[in-house]
């Protein structure tokens, strides 16, 4: 049973792990932010490429010659997003040898070291490298709505693909504030015959929130195998203030040690194309911006 | 014959009057409608329309209470600034700090909202100042945070930090403190404001409009309780288990500089279900 997949299996199952790994951008849940989430010294990447930027302006408070006519009623002076640096992704293997099992680690951050609140995530799609791989020996499935009633005991953990951390922020009151989320990525059932990935987030402070975010895989061309697609939806906060957004996120697909809860492994691929393994971030904004990310996670030695 | 002709335009001069009562009873409902469940104050040429919401909307609830308030002028000149804000909710209103610690005007004062516990807080808003300069009239956004207070005489206290950043940075905490209410209303609050300086030669910064979202059903903290960390969920605000015919009434009292008293009485549509 627990044999190894074919190629074609892989690369499904690979479509899964990066589909993951988008829906971990898509870890939407409650607001807050949260202090250190993200486990930096987990990736490796040697270089960094992002293109792109975002048309963000800041609003000055408006000087008129007096007052005119009566206001409306209050509605929420939703504040513009911080003007932000641009995205970064960065990835790494554990171990990190050809055709190893062990994990993967993808960390996209969506501030560029910037303070503030960038403007709202509305969908991700997450390029990962030809040939990468996850190795599932009890294939079984998820359905989304057992994780949004039961939390991340209620699926299989055959079924668990990986974990991971998300920061989400907000601008309520005179400060940014923030939640660390925790992620859950599980096999999806399949959709049309397309795999699918289901991303539990959950944060606990300051507000007790659960989101289930399905995402789908799609083939790319090379030098990238396959596309994690994931929509991002609103994080509402509080009633007149604005949605919250995803400042960064870190998911880690496949586990080191082999145990029957820990059974899934992704498969670093065999062979590393020049210049290393390429990994690709395309991210669409609330306020209708795009911004890319990419890097090349090198060869191992 | 004479008798029955009379008769007939009776009939149709009731049919007239009746047909003039039903428009006019739907143009009632549509201006009802229009306004909502929003409290409008007039004096002269000023208004106040203050609306106020539950989220979510279910009796008992622990829930969110969202209010907006706007000042409205035909004049050109700002509103006077406020002196003092009056405030009284329905009976049954709970507002449970269980679970939650506070924060002081000192702490606040000297360090903003970073200065106090993270579970102090109880809500945000925001809303736009008005700056009377020598040559211009100046439009500032700023923010609010709220803030659990200790309490005093045994009554609720609460913190609320105003703060601005452009074009003047001014920062200003005052003390919202529970007081008696009287029927139909369960719970009040009265805040005095002081006036704020922006720069020479200007005058006391007035308020145009502000909002205010209070409390929500999913706010958790981590605890350490005897020695296991757990998570801590705040009840905060509550809403009625019963809810009155006609709503539950609220009212809002703002007294300003110039003297002027405006008094809404906004009420809170029951839940539906």
């Amino acid at each position: 049973m627990s044999a190894r997949l074919t190629r074609h299996a892989l690369s499904r199952a690979w479509r899964v792990a990066r589909a993951c790994v988008r829906a971990s951008l898509l870890a939407t849940t409650g607001l807050a932010l949260l202090a250190g989430a993200i486990p930096a010294g987990a990736t490796s990447a040697r270089s960094v490429h992002t293109t792109g930027s975002q048309a963000l302006s800041t609003s000055a408070p408006s000087s008129t010659p007096a007052p005119t006519p009566a206001p409306a009623p209050t509605p929420t002076p939703a504040p513009a997003p911080e003007p932000q640096g641009p995205a970064t992704i960065a990835a790494s293997f554990q171990p990190d040898k050809l055709g190893a099992t062990g994990t993967l680690t993808v960390t996209i951050d969506l501030t560029g070291d910037t303070p503030g609140v960038p403007p709202p995530l509305r969908s991700s799609i997450l390029r990962l490298p030809a040939e990468l791989g996850i190795e599932i020996p009890h294939l079984q499935s998820c359905e989304p709505e057992r994780l949004r009633l039961l939390g991340p005991h209620g699926c299989p953990a055959q079924s668990r693909l990986g974990v991971g951390r998300a920061l989400v922020r907000a601008p309520l009151g005179s400060q940014p504030l923030g939640e660390s989320v925790s992620l859950w990525v599980f096999l999806g059932p399949l959709h049309d015959l397309q795999p699918t990935f289901e991303i539990l987030a959950q944060g606990y402070t300051p507000f007790d929130e659960r989101v289930v975010v399905s995402g789908t895989v799609l083939p790319d061309n090379p030098p990238y195998g396959e596309d994690l697609v994931l929509p991002v939806p609103a994080i509402p906060t509080l009633p007149l203030e604005p949605a919250a957004a995803i400042a960064s996120m870190s998911l880690t697909i496949g586990s080191r040690r082999r145990s029957a809860h820990e059974s899934n492994t992704a498969v670093e691929p065999s062979r590393c194309p020049p210049g290393g393994f390429p990994f690709a971030a395309e991210l669409t904004y609330a306020d209708g911006s795009m911004q890319d990310a990419s890097a090349t996670t090198p060869c191992p030695r | 014959m004479a008798r029955r002709s009379r008769a007939v335009r009776m009939a149709r001069q009731a049919r007239s009057l009746s047909l003039i009562l039903v428009i006019l009873l739907l143009l009632t409902c549509a201006c009802a409608t229009l306004t909502g469940n929003a409290g409008i104050a007039r004096a002269g040429e000023e208004a106040l329309i203050v609306k106020e919401t539950f989220t979510p909307d279910r009796l008992g609830a622990a829930a969110n209470l969202s209010i907006t308030a706007s000042f409205a002028s035909s004049a050109d000149v700002p509103p006077s600034p406020i002196e003092r804000l009056t405030l009284y909710g329905p009976v049954g209103l709970g507002i449970r700090s269980r679970g939650a610690e506070t924060c002081t005007e000192a702490a606040l004062e000297r360090q903003g909202p970073a200065g106090c516990p993270a579970d102090s807080r109880v809500g945000f808003g925001g809303g736009v100042a008005v700056l009377a300069l020598p040559s211009q009239i100046v439009r500032e956004p700023f923010t609010l945070d709220f803030f659990f207070a200790s309490p005093a005489r045994g009554r609720l206290r609460l913190l609320a930090y105003a703060s601005g950043v452009s074009p003047v940075g001014a920062s200003l905490v005052v003390v919202a403190k529970e007081i008696p209410a009287p029927r139909p209303y369960g719970l009040g609050f009265s805040v005095q404001v002081p006036p704020v300086l922006t720069i020479p030669g200007a005058e006391y910064a007035s308020v145009e409009s502000a909002f205010a979202t209070i409390g929500a059903s999913d706010v958790a903290y981590f605890k350490t309780v005897e020695g296991r960390r757990r998570l801590v969920h705040v009840k905060g605000l509550t809403v009625p288990r019963a809810c009155p015919l006609g709503g539950f009434p609220t009212r809002a009292t703002v007294e300003f500089a110039d003297g002027a008293i405006f008094t809404v009485d906004p009420a809170i549509p029951c839940p539906r279900d």
